[in-house]
């Protein structure tokens, strides 16, 4: 009885791809190229070859976090669109510990890891404890985190950590700080596990914890909650807090587990839009840890496998980016069907 | 109207023939019950609502109302109990607000719209601040700002859903000569409203509608409160459970001097003070919106004391911690089950803890979830309280009302309480469940606990209660036996009537504010 309840979100997340693919067909049709051949290129960009298939995990990678981070804050009942920011941070935070001083191996790579984290839990903090205190509306204030997080990122990054005698990057992490490459010239690292391991663990502390427990139950139903006793200050700080370590991670991901650069762009070129694709991705993956695992890689394989696209067929990049956007918007459409249905039974 | 039914998408059967007539140049009453039908019937005359049977004449033309303009176009109008105003806007913008004459991109024609406002304001006597931001006016004032905005889409029949509930006397007054002047003029006006004092000064005709039929009409001056509640009420209902005579034991809730404020910080519940002993029902009657709400959030710890004290087996209570009043044996069965009670989005396992998440037999290590024991503990409750659903995945959204309030009031009562607080236990239920959910409350109270109960269901009350009160505007008019309030006294002073003594006169109650 279980299984087709819990099927039905993926069979409509499938539904609105394959939607949003067809309406990205038409687009790539009208700039004149085939969308049929236009799609091979994507899918064997993505995963006709091992070394594809691994870059496309290394694409999914941060987005899988910064989608956790989302999804957290919906679960909770907020529209925390502040990973963006968060994600800045930890990549500086990261950056410090994994450049500036050496540790012992592991060690090294752990605190690197810790701090980055920290950093993007920390940053959360501001948002999650105006909105306790103050009541200051989430959206709100993670956009004006992501602006500030933007320039304090780039300031921290020129003034403290740039390496000497180069303008556009800061230092690299040193070879004690580094996730390990999977597979020899790719770029994917071991901090693919690691960011698995965290949605599985977010899965757990959501559906298997008295806590995570009244965290859905106050997004569910914020009086219901008040009547369990649940303090909703607690669960806003809460969920910002988790949210901020896995965007933190994410950042830290770019710089410690990220060939070739192993360190931060003074652009933050590098970790740039990671916080707001993973909100397409935790939507298309239903604000679910297992969810958003799937999405990532779909979301990864886009990246990857426009490239492929874009190279043989000619179609822009700009047209894979529209194609996110176009697959996110599709995800409306289940909702919209539900709509019409219950207008109709009316 | 001629023969309106109305049965609601959920199988409520709000309205069962009703025939309704409205004339020019009077003010017609319409009284009844909580769940009579008032508003269904106004709202469908208005256009808000279609009927599932009958039709609509005006001018001795039938006439079908798709939507609200319709009903404007006939010059119906109604003026809900909450208003639907925009804040920040001031009484100009939103009069203006949704007027054909205002297209998208042309601007609003507001000194043309002024001019006109202000002939109309002063040939009605409403006196209305054009250019204050709506939010920013009493109560009274906003109420005039809404029947301003019904008036100018040139509404010959006004219908007021309850309009004096949250005003201060003097507003009530200022309300009352309006209307008697839009009278004068020929317009033609709907009172809803349960207060019998206002029906019989202010009404020309007054219509008595109980569980969706005319249960009576007749001009006010043949009109006393005794018979206008006689019919509101009816003859005694069909189905009762069994009560017998309880045996009350020492106090379990003790309330003194409770003051409480509600949302918009008015005054709700005046110093109250009252006590309910183990082993009896303490039953709170009234019409809905008198402050029993407030009263009940505070009980329960959901809403802080403005004043006075809360005690639960001689330990005052702390203040608006729900969970410390679970422990000390508190079982709250709340007014909306969908909105306080239950997760409608989670499953039955999952409500089956709600507000029981923290107490350890739930809980495993490192407070996980011990699962496999609130498994259990679903099932024993889907079958000791007969909850009928397809299987305990299945959300509780798509189980009915009844089978909801099974596993609420499962929950709830087998917690072992002390002390049960119950508002609305059954309302909306089917019959099955209504005696069902009564039968337990009755257990429970056979058992030692004490109950209290509060609820707009007059019959559940008289059914139920060993004690009771009737809350009136914050307050309790009468409390004593059951056996001491007559359903005509009770009716009387839920409709805020006071007896003095054998003599006939009636009195306003005392007015709070």
């Amino acid at each position: 009885m279980r299984t087709p309840r819990a099927l039905r979100p993926l069979a409509e997340s499938l539904a609105a791809v394959f939607l949003g693919l067809v309406a990205g067909g038409v687009l790539i049709r009208a700039f004149g190229h085939s969308p049929l051949v236009a799609y091979r290129a994507l899918l064997v960009g993505a995963f006709g070859s091992r070394e594809d298939l691994l870059e496309t995990l290394a694409f999914a990678t941060p987005l899988l976090l910064t989608a956790l981070t989302f999804a957290v804050g919906v679960r909770a009942g907020l529209f925390n669109i502040g990973a963006e920011g968060q994600v800045y941070l930890g990549a500086v935070g990261a950056t410090f510990v994994a450049g500036s001083f050496p540790l012992p191996p592991g060690v090294h790579l752990l605190t690197a890891t810790l701090a980055g984290m920290a950093a993007g839990a920390l940053w959360a903090l501001i948002p999650a404890l105006l909105k306790a205190w103050r009541g200051v509306h989430e959206v709100i204030s993670t956009i004006m985190c992501n602006w500030i997080a933007l320039h304090l990122s780039m300031y921290l990054a020129i003034h403290f950590l740039a390496e000497p005698g180069r303008a556009e990057r800061t230092i690299p992490a040193l070879p004690t700080a580094r996730y390990p490459v999977l597979i020899e010239e790719s770029t994917l690292t071991a901090v693919l596990f690691v960011a698995v391991g965290v949605a599985l663990l977010v899965y757990a502390y959501l559906w298997g914890t008295r806590a995570g427990y009244e965290l859905r139950l106050a997004g569910e139903n914020p009086d219901a909650a008040r009547y369990a006793g649940v303090r909703p200050e607690r669960v806003v700080v809460l969920s910002f807090a988790i949210g901020g370590l896995a965007a933190g991670l994410a950042g830290a991901s770019q710089v410690i587990g990220r060939p070739p650069a192993w360190s931060l762009y003074a652009t933050l070129g590098n970790v740039t839009t990671l916080g707001f694709d993973g909100i397409g991705v935790a939507l298309v993956g239903r604000n679910h840890p297992v969810g958003a695992v799937l999405a990532a890689i779909l979301f990864g394989a886009l990246a990857q496998g426009g490239r492929l696209m874009e190279y043989e067929v000619g179609v822009l990049s700009e047209l894979v980016r529209a194609l996110n956007g176009i697959v996110v918007f599709a995800m409306a459409v289940p909702a919209l069907w539900d709509l019409a249905r219950r207008r109709l039974a009316r | 109207m001629r023969g309106i039914h109305k049965v609601y998408p959920d199988g409520t059967t709000a309205l069962r023939g009703v025939d309704f007539q409205l004339h020019a140049g009077e003010i017609v009453g319409l009284l009844g019950e909580n769940g009579a039908g008032k508003t269904t019937l106004m709202k469908i005359l208005s256009g808000l609502l279609r009927p599932t049977r009958g039709e609509i004449l005006v001018d001795g033309r039938i006439v079908q109302f798709r939507n609200p303009k319709d009903a404007l176009r006939c010059g119906i109008g109604m003026v809900h109990q909450v208003f639907t105003l925009v804040p920040p806007f001031t009484a100009l913008q939103n009069v203006l607000l949704g007027r054909e004459e205002t297209g998208i991109l042309r601007p609003l024609p507001e000194d043309a719209a002024r001019r006109r406002i202000e002939r109309m304001l002063e040939e009605t006597g409403l006196s209305v601040p054009l250019d204050v931001p709506v939010e920013s006016l009493p109560i009274g004032v906003q109420q005039r700002v809404e029947i301003c905005k019904t008036l100018y889409r040139g509404t010959s029949v006004l219908i007021l859903d309850e309009p004096t509930s949250a005003l201060t006397p003097g507003e009530v007054e200022e309300l009352f000569r309006f209307l008697r002047r839009l009278r004068g003029s020929g317009g033609a006006i709907v009172l809803i409203t349960h207060k019998l004092q206002e029906v019989l000064e202010i009404t020309d005709r007054v219509v008595v509608l109980r569980q969706g039929v005319v249960a009576g009409e007749l001009p006010t001056r043949e009109a006393t409160p005794e018979k206008l509640v006689e019919l509101m009420v009816g003859p005694l209902p069909t189905f009762r459970v069994r009560r017998t005579p309880g045996a009350p034991g020492r106090p379990v809730l003790t309330v003194r001097g409770v003051r409480v404020r509600n949302d918009q910080g008015r005054v709700a519940v005046h110093d109250l003070s009252f006590e309910v002993r183990e082993g009896e029902i303490f039953g709170i009657a009234g019409v809905e919106g008198n402050g029993q709400s407030e009263l009940v959030q505070a009980l329960t710890g959901l809403r802080p004391l403005e004043a006075g004290e809360i005690r639960l087996e001689d330990q005052e209570v702390p203040r608006q911690d729900p969970l410390a009043l679970y422990r000390r044996g508190l079982a709250h069965v709340p007014e909306d089950r969908a909105r306080f009670g239950l997760a409608l989005g989670f499953d039955l396992v999952e409500n089956s803890i709600l507000g029981r998440q923290r107490e350890p037999q739930f809980l495993g290590f490192l407070g996980r979830l011990n699962r496999p024991a609130i498994l259990r503990y679903a099932q024993e409750l889907v079958r000791r309280f007969h909850v009928v659903a397809p299987d305990l995945a299945t959300p509780v959204r798509s189980l009915s009302g009844g089978n909801q309030q099974r596993l609420l009031v499962g929950r709830e009562l087998s917690k072992e309480p002390k002390l049960v607080v119950a508002m609305h236990p059954t309302r909306g239920l089917d019959v099955a469940s209504t005696v069902y959910i009564r039968e337990l409350l009755i257990q429970m109270r056979d058992a030692g606990k004490a109950v209290l109960l509060v609820s707009a269901d007059l019959d559940e009350v008289l059914e139920l209660s060993d004690r009771l009160a009737v809350m009136y505007e914050g307050r309790f008019l009468g409390l004593g036996p059951t056996e001491a309030f007559p359903r005509e006294t009770i009716g009387l002073l839920m409709g805020g009537v006071v007896r003095t003594g054998t003599d006939a006169d009636t009195a306003r109650a005392p007015s709070p504010r």
